[in-house]
């Protein structure tokens, strides 16, 4: 199904269980809202509006609502006509409004003085329509007086009409319709009452086959609650009727399409009045918390970019497909830009919508329209783009198993692994060559950064790349070692057969170099692994083989969460990547075992302890290792690139590593990877500041500085040069805006 | 970098004067006042500008 109309199904505003079994429709997520926080007068005025009889209705009301709570199992239902009469109880001010407006001209009857014309006769009274009541006894009520003392019902009615005028004949029975000259009528002469021959319509609410007549209340079948209902409605259809002279007023259908599913009860159980009858303000307000206020918000719950924006599926698609074709003035309005690049991508929306709306999808898409017409900031995407060239191209690998000419395996290790620790990959490598001895190499990317950027021109060149070299190496199964990677493998290249890394390590087994007895950890699975049930348990297997207890997470196996690195949003939207990696950090207080690198580099950022799997099993960094700035984690990979030629090809590559020659202090270090500057650039400026003569004097502090663009950015530097022909870097810093040069 | 300071275009040896400069992000062009050479029109922007008004206008850009 369509997206669109995958929203269009969405259960956001579906009615509480409760309000569609109530005979009134009482929006009970309002009213409980309103008493959650001690508001009892409003609470008892939206109370009154939707039951025109609050005395009557707390009174008679059956509660149907209370077996359709989803708290009935879970400490008893929300006692809500408790609920309801604290409202009255404690409302400041329990007399109906009223409202000036002018009389209208148009002449109502109402034939049958019981509590169902009466509410319709009340509702039309306060839009100031002219109103007659005929009734046949020689008192008003009807069955009422066979439930209630008079004095209940008769106060509650005497209350409610206290600012109304209208004509009540008593003693007056109608028999012929012909007689009466009004506007309209309604027909509520009560159980076994003249109906005059009419019968209701069949599809049009509470009319009958003539034209301006009405009928409802017991006459219908109706129970008392529903027969008040009834009145209350009816006079809806009678104002459509005199103001369009149609009788095609209809009613929603009710009912919920809800799910049980979406709303997540705990135990709670249900505050009892002290007193035995009626609960006092505090008790119906602790009363009142204990309701969820059903409803289906388990996007908004689980996804952390609709919970951190608070939007909803249908929301969210409206400001993206305005943002996607405006309509402003100036044709550029791009109200959901931000939102639209926000997104992580793992997938936990559609995961827990109960109708599978794949919001993520929708907004890669969107992504992808946006860049196509050149809307999408180039900034946002920019760097991640560079970092997957240069795993592409500097620091690519791709090699047939060392001695071996066919492979039956390729190590498609991933950008990340190598940048985050080289020896990951190098020792992973040597456990695959003693199992699997024709196992090639591959290190590149695998075009995630390029899908996550919209730029499908650039993802279909890297994923061609990577099919190119798979048939060159003889078409070899993959071996992965990021969830990342196999996604866009399964969605892309699903051609190629891939395993996980992990898997083959839990089968065969390792030696390991520590074992991690007394430990309790949790293993944080990446939300990539989300349906990759087998990596979950061979991580897990692999985690107590070393001797760790395992805690589960709230968030893990079909509910894995986004660290924060999918999508690539820390440029586009920083603050909501912090959001994102607090909440996911924070599940509980043990150290995280993660099997994806940049799930432990960015919680070892956030200061949380964390291992990746590989470090366990090779005795490798501890679960405190420093995460490698942005610099080095180039570096990083072209140190691997090295090693891995020399040792397992034997092949002496030379790479000058320029960044010697440039001394950068720690703590401008850090500016410089929160800036999302490379070192490596700034070398470059430098070297184009230094070899044009294009550069600024600082005679104060002996300083130069000067700038250019590296890509898009502009890149501004402040240097001074050593004695020992190093480059000092005092500042630098970078900006979006282009200086338009002459 | 203070704004402030004293700098000198390093070809021309000139002390940099401010000179009305273009600048350019996402479609919209805007000018305002920067230190520049007199003679070549090297400029100079400080992390000041560039922390304060340069970034703000690129996120309402960005935004808009």
């Amino acid at each position: 199904m369509a997206y669109n109309d995958l929203v269009a199904d969405c259960l956001q505003n579906e009615p509480a269980f409760c309000t569609a079994k109530c005979p009134f429709n009482l929006d009970v997520r309002d009213f409980i809202g309103k008493l959650q926080q001690g508001r009892f007068n409003i609470a008892y005025k939206s109370y009154r509006q939707a039951v025109g009889f609050p005395g009557i209705v707390i009174a008679l009301c059956g509660e149907p609502c209370s077996r359709v709570c989803i708290l009935k199992d879970k400490g008893g239902s929300a006692s809500l006509k408790l609920l309801e009469k604290a409202s009255q109880d404690y409302a400041r001010d329990t007399a109906p409004d009223q409202y000036n407006m002018p009389a209208k001209d148009k002449r109502i009857a109402i034939i049958g003085g019981g509590i169902s014309g009466l509410a319709c006769a009340l509702r039309l009274l306060t839009k100031k329509y002219q109103l007659t009541v005929f009734e046949k006894s020689g008192r008003i009520g009807g069955h009422l007086h066979e439930l209630l003392s008079p004095e209940i019902f008769m106060d509650d009615i005497r209350s409610q009409f206290i600012h109304e005028k209208y004509t009540l004949n008593l003693d007056t029975e109608i028999v012929s319709l012909e007689s009466l000259d009004f506007d309209a009528i309604y027909i509520a002469t009560g159980k076994g009452g003249n109906d005059f021959g009419l019968s209701l319509s069949a599809d049009v609410a509470f009319a009958s086959t003539k034209d301006g007549v009405f009928l409802g209340g017991s006459l219908s079948g109706s129970d008392t609650m529903h027969a008040i209902a009834d009145g209350l409605n009816a006079s809806n259809a009678i104002e459509t009727w005199l103001k369009t002279g149609k009788m095609n007023h209809t009613v929603p259908a009710g009912g919920t399409r809800l799910m049980p599913e979406a709303v997540r009860p705990g135990e709670s159980p249900a505050i009892l009045p002290y007193n035995g009858v009626s609960y006092t303000k505090a008790e119906a307000v602790d009363e009142a918390k204990r309701c969820l206020k059903c409803s289906c918000d388990a996007c908004v719950r689980y996804s952390p970019l609709m919970g951190y924006f608070q939007k909803f599926p249908k929301r969210i698609t409206e400001e993206v497909q305005v943002t996607i074709q405006p309509s402003s003035l100036d044709g550029n309005a791009t109200l959901a830009t931000r939102l639209i690049s926000t997104c992580d991508h793992c997938g936990l929306c559609k995961e827990v919508c109960p109708k599978v709306i794949d919001t993520g999808d929708f907004l890669l898409q969107s992504h992808k329209a946006m860049r196509e017409k050149g809307a999408m900031p180039w900034a946002f995407h920019e760097f991640f783009l560079r970092d997957m060239d240069f795993s592409n191209t500097e620091a690519a690998l791709v090699k047939p198993p060392p001695g071996i000419i066919t492979s039956s395996y390729a190590f498609f290790p991933g950008c990340q692994l190598g940048a985050s620790d080289p020896e990951y990959v190098t020792q992973s490598y040597r456990f695959l060559l003693k199992h699997f001895p024709g196992t090639a190499l591959m290190l590149n990317c695998c075009g995630a950064p390029a899908e996550w950027a919209g730029d499908e021109p650039l993802h279909s060149r890297v994923i061609d790349n990577i099919r190119d070299d798979w048939d060159k190496l003889g078409q070899p199964v993959m071996i992965l070692a990021c969830a990342s990677c196999k996604l866009m493998f399964r969605k892309h290249l699903p051609e190629i057969k891939a395993e996980f890394l992990y898997q083959l390590m839990a089968d065969k087994g390792l030696q390991l170099a520590k074992r991690f007895t007394e430990t309790t950890a949790s293993v944080f699975d990446p939300c990539a692994s989300r349906h990759e049930i087998q990596v979950q348990q061979s991580v897990r297997k692999l985690a107590l083989d070393a001797g760790f207890t395992l805690e589960p997470l709230p968030l893990e196996g079909n509910l894995a969460g986004c660290c924060s690195y999918g999508g690539q949003t820390a440029i586009a939207h920083p603050p909501y990547a912090a959001y994102s990696v607090k909440q996911k950090t924070a599940q509980n207080d043990h150290p995280y075992i993660t099997y994806c690198s940049n799930c432990r580099d960015i919680f070892a950022a956030a200061g949380k302890p964390s291992w990746h799997i590989l470090d366990i099993l090779f005795g490798l960094g501890s679960e405190t290792r420093r995460q490698p700035g942005i610099s080095e984690r180039r570096n990083n990979r072209l140190k691997l690139k090295k090693k891995l030629l020399n040792e397992f090809w034997n092949e002496n590559a030379i790479m000058e590593n320029p960044i010697d020659k440039l001394f950068v202090s720690a703590e401008l270090r850090e500016k410089l990877n929160k800036e999302w500057m490379l070192e490596q650039d700034i070398l470059i400026v430098i070297g184009n500041c230094e070899q044009s003569g294009e550069k600024l004097f600082d005679p104060e502090a002996g300083t130069f500085s000067g700038h250019m663009n590296v890509g898009n950015m502009t890149y501004w530097v402040e240097y001074r040069l050593t004695q020992d022909k190093v480059f000092e870097l005092v500042n630098a810093y970078c900006h979006r805006m282009k200086i338009e040069e002459v | 970098m203070a704004n402030k300071k004293r700098l000198l275009c390093f070809k021309c040896n000139k002390e940099l004067e401010l000179k009305k400069t273009d600048f350019s992000y996402l479609g919209h062009t805007f000018f305002t006042e920067v230190p520049a050479c007199p003679r070549c029109g090297q400029v100079y922007i400080s992390e000041e500008l560039v922390k304060g008004r340069i970034s703000e206008v690129e996120m309402q850009l960005e935004d808009k």
